[in-house]
């Protein structure tokens, strides 16, 4: 849970579209990473798209929606699309990964979540 | 109607609590208001931040202390 927001630290929500290719499997790795080091708090996407009505709001209320893409087919964006909430999308194959072929190694998913931490971090400024 | 307050006690909670109760009364409907404050419970609802308002199961607001009108507005059925 993000928090109650009582405080004044700002809610950022990560969501991955958690596919079912090799690009999924990093998304999904790379959110759990970033909300490990307290980049944000990961929420389901899958929830969002059923349109579950407390992930919703919350995504809505949140002043950050970090999703994490596997790939230019960009699903998770397009659910955020669909319900008019603004996010900020990473794709995994714009990090060097082909779909379909880059395995994905405990050190690939560190330097890719290394790498969209900085995005995340420069776009917050 | 079943009305949810969720929160764990904060001020900000105990003030939206207030606002639901007085909307509740200001238009005379017959309403259970139910305050969640079990963390688990919250966050099943999928709520990520609090306070939140749910009407009859579904989540109308969440990390906002709606205010008197606004939440007779959601009882109304409203935005």
């Amino acid at each position: 849970m993000a928090g109650c927001d009582c405080g004044s630290e700002k809610t950022v929500l990560i969501t991955a579209c958690s596919g079912a290719a090799n690009t999924g499997l990093l998304a999904d790795q790379v959110a759990r990473s970033l909300r490990a080091d307290k980049t944000g708090s990961m929420t389901c996407l899958a929830a969002l798209g059923a349109e579950l009505s407390g992930y919703v709001e919350s995504a809505r209320g949140a002043d950050r929606n970090i999703v994490i893409d596997g790939c230019p087919v960009g699903c998770g964006a397009k659910i955020y699309a669909k319900l008019g909430i603004p996010c900020e999308q990473h794709i995994m194959t714009d990090f060097g990964v082909e779909k379909g072929k880059t395995a994905i190694t405990p050190d690939l998913t560190a330097e890719v979540a290394a790498a969209v931490k900085a995005k995340i971090a420069e776009a917050g400024k | 109607m079943k009305i949810q307050i969720l929160g764990t006690g904060c001020p900000k909670c105990k003030t939206l609590e207030q606002h639901t109760r007085e909307a509740v009364a200001e238009i005379g409907i017959e309403a259970e208001i139910d305050k969640v404050t079990d963390i688990d419970a919250i966050m099943e609802m999928g709520v990520m931040m609090t306070p939140a308002l749910a009407i009859d199961g579904e989540v109308k607001s969440v990390g906002k202390v709606l205010t008197k009108d606004q939440v007779i507005s959601y009882l109304k059925g409203g935005k």
